[in-house]
């Protein structure tokens, strides 16, 4: 297996609803057994992005390549070795895991045999019980989504996308899920995952920033720290009450600033300016230099580096 | 085209078990026909039955009272004779009646001489149909009279004489034109029809609304495994109204059935085929369970009342109507079913709506593949 294989491959991607441009002239490219992290808003493309990789949305303009093979014109062949979990629910409510993964199973090919060994592994894998009886609608939101997580990988695809899987879930499934996704790709599997939580990014071996359809940034996350923040960011503790009139200051000198507790954190490589506004207010405040985090990182890369 | 049975199969094992765990469908389809044929098959009834009518005889002689005796006997009317002129207009006044009618001093004596009785009926014309049969019912009893009337005096030698041409009918099929044997096999062609397009309409539309479609999509199957699995199972759902139907004409209604059982059984397969895949149609093409169903109303109710021939007699449309509906397999299938029902056609006599049934079905179902939409572009 070779690490460094390209298997997912956009170039100039752009998708158009009417008149609204989706995703805007996006290139980039996903190594096998890679986690390559989408990053964005809501309505920033990730979505659109994912769902023109799967095969279930027609590009506009571009091209977009999996497994070596043009997603458009080689659909029926990538379909059985794409895994895709929606950011909807997709599964039938009213039918149980079981039947749900039976169907599932079966518009792949596989038998019944062949769907409940694989279910039983992939269900201890995943950590969902073995015998959930009843419809999926009634079972807790946690629960639903491991379902969904198995149903998109029943049939063992080489490359699974996941959209925002873990939104809306408490932090317990998130961990749980996170997990998940770092085994498969131990396994050699390319995943492909959107987001809009900046700490998950994290445990992304790559990542993508989306801003209204467009790419603004991209690489693993150390890089993206360096390359954002040459100077590390500096976070003001105060021992006086004087948060609001730091934060004026500051926006006096053009340095942007966010509340974060009853600190401030400051992100400007501009070090001149941040001594003139807090000169005066010295004695109140306590200031260190911290790591920067994706959060950091995504801010600074949306406002282009005027400040939020 | 990799066409897979075997995922055809898997969506109609999904569906069946969407309606056995969906009562409130289940009850709809089993109960709804049942109480449709049943009400209307009892409440609509185009016989008049001893209709209330006013009667002043001002002739008074054995021939009118001859006549008066045959329209009554008819069972159509119920005749309320009035004396004198002041109690015909209170008759007119009271309103409780849809006729009156008058015969005129000399009936008797004209019918003697070979001449036309003279009759007046003033109708309620508020109900032209009911009116309309009316003067139909009057004139056919005054004719009988007369033929009687000549029968029993031989002796009057001008009316013993032929009185000129005249077109006597006799029905075929439905000797006393009994409006039910023509009605239910009619109105089973609608429920059935209604049903079956209103059933598939929501199913499709569902899936793009709770999210699976997009699931459905990512994985290998294809618009036509999906349209085939999705009219399995509500192709047998809707072959049990068919029977309970047919069960109820023959057996409640007592409506004959003369024709070939597995010739209608056929045609209903394949009409309700259409329907359901008309549904489909309808449902590809909306994506929207609101929208669908409001389509799937008006596809299944206009075309079956309006232009199948079941409450306007085709041949009275105009002409370019008499071909439109044409398009409609409801036509087709409303002559299917009454002729079957009530003669022993030979399959052959129905070989062009039998055809047009069987090209509605298939046009349906190549739509409603083509029309699938297999991104989820808005």
């Amino acid at each position: 297996m070779n690490e460094n294989e390209i298997v997912i491959r956009v170039k100039n991607l752009t998708v158009t609803f009417g008149t609204f441009r989706a995703v805007d002239n996006v290139s980039f490219e996903v190594y096998r057994g890679e986690i390559f992290g989408f990053l964005g808003a809501n309505g920033a493309g990730k979505t659109t992005t994912m769902r023109t990789l799967c095969g279930i949305l027609n590009p506009s303009g571009g091209k977009v390549e999996v497994g070596g093979k043009d997603v458009s014109s080689s659909t029926a062949v990538l379909k059985p070795r794409i895994g895709y979990m929606s950011q909807k629910f997709t599964l039938y409510p009213d039918l149980s895991v079981q039947e749900n993964l039976r169907f599932a199973g079966s518009l792949y090919g596989m038998d019944e045999a062949q769907i409940d060994i694989r279910a039983r592994k992939i269900k201890s894998f995943i950590g969902l019980p073995e015998h959930l009886s009843g419809p999926v609608g009634q079972l807790s939101g946690g629960v639903k989504q491991m379902a969904a997580l198995a149903a998109a990988l029943l049939h063992d695809p080489d490359f699974v996308f996941l959209d925002e899987p873990t939104a809306g879930t408490s932090p317990q499934t998130r961990e749980a899920f996170w997990a998940l996704i770092r085994r498969l790709a131990e396994q050699g599997k390319t995943i492909f995952v959107t987001t809009h939580y900046m700490d998950e990014a994290e445990y992304c071996g790559r990542i993508a920033l989306m801003e209204r359809g467009k790419m603004v940034a991209q690489g693993t996350p150390a890089e993206l720290k360096k390359q954002f923040f040459p100077v590390k960011p500096l976070e003001l503790s105060f021992s006086q009450p004087l948060i609001k009139q730091v934060r004026q200051a500051l926006a006096e000198e053009g340095v942007a600033s966010s509340v974060f507790g009853d600190c401030l954190r400051v992100r400007t490589a501009d070090r001149a300016a941040f001594e003139r506004a807090t000169r005066p207010y010295q004695k109140g405040f306590s200031v260190y230099e911290t790591e920067p985090t994706l959060e950091d990182v995504f801010l600074e890369a949306v406002s282009g580096g005027r400040g939020v | 085209m990799n066409f897979s049975w075997r995922r055809a199969r898997s969506i109609a094992y999904k569906e069946y078990k969407h309606i056995r765990r969906d009562p409130f469908t289940l009850a709809v389809t089993l109960i709804l026909p049942l109480l449709f044929v049943g009400l209307f098959g009892f409440v609509i009834d185009l016989d008049y039955k001893n209709l209330r009518v006013y009667v002043r005889d001002n002739d008074q002689t054995s021939v009118s009272r001859r006549f008066l005796q045959e329209v009554a006997s008819s069972g159509y009317f119920k005749l309320l004779p009035v004396h004198g002129q002041l109690e015909l207009e209170r008759a007119l006044m009271r309103n409780d009646s849809p006729a009156l009618m008058i015969i005129r001093q000399g009936f008797g004596r004209n019918i003697r001489n070979a001449q036309p009785g003279q009759v007046q009926l003033l109708a309620d014309g508020t109900d032209n149909v009911q009116a309309g049969i009316m003067g139909t019912y009057i004139q056919g009893a005054l004719q009988q009279a007369a033929a009687i009337f000549a029968k029993e005096n031989p002796d009057i030698s001008s009316l013993s004489a032929p009185a000129g041409e005249r077109i006597r009918s006799r029905f075929l099929f439905n000797p006393e034109l009994n409006s039910r044997w023509f009605i239910v096999p009619a109105l089973s062609t609608i429920i059935i029809g209604f049903l079956a397009i209103v059933l598939t309409a929501l199913t499709v539309a569902k899936e793009w609304e709770n999210g699976s479609m997009e699931l459905l999509l990512s994985t290998p199957v294809r618009p036509a495994e999906i349209v085939l699995g999705k009219l399995m199972p509500y192709f047998l759902l809707t072959f049990v109204d068919v029977l309970v139907v047919f069960v109820l004409a023959l057996y409640v209604f007592r409506i004959p059935f003369l024709g070939s059982f597995a010739l209608y059984m056929t045609a209903c397969g394949v009409y309700i085929t259409g329907a359901l895949a008309l549904g489909l149609l309808i449902s590809v093409v909306t994506r929207q369970q609101q929208a669908a169903i409001q389509f799937a109303f008006a596809a299944g109710l206009l075309p079956s009342f309006i232009f199948s021939g079941f409450i306007f007699p085709i041949e009275n449309m105009p002409l370019f109507f008499q071909y439109f509906t044409a398009l409609f397999p409801q036509r087709w299938f409303l002559l299917i079913s009454r002729t079957v029902f009530l003669s022993d056609a030979a399959p052959a006599v129905l070989g062009g709506a039998l055809l047009a049934i069987v090209a509605f079905a298939a046009v349906m179902i190549l739509l409603a593949v083509h029309k699938f939409k297999t991104d989820v572009e808005p």
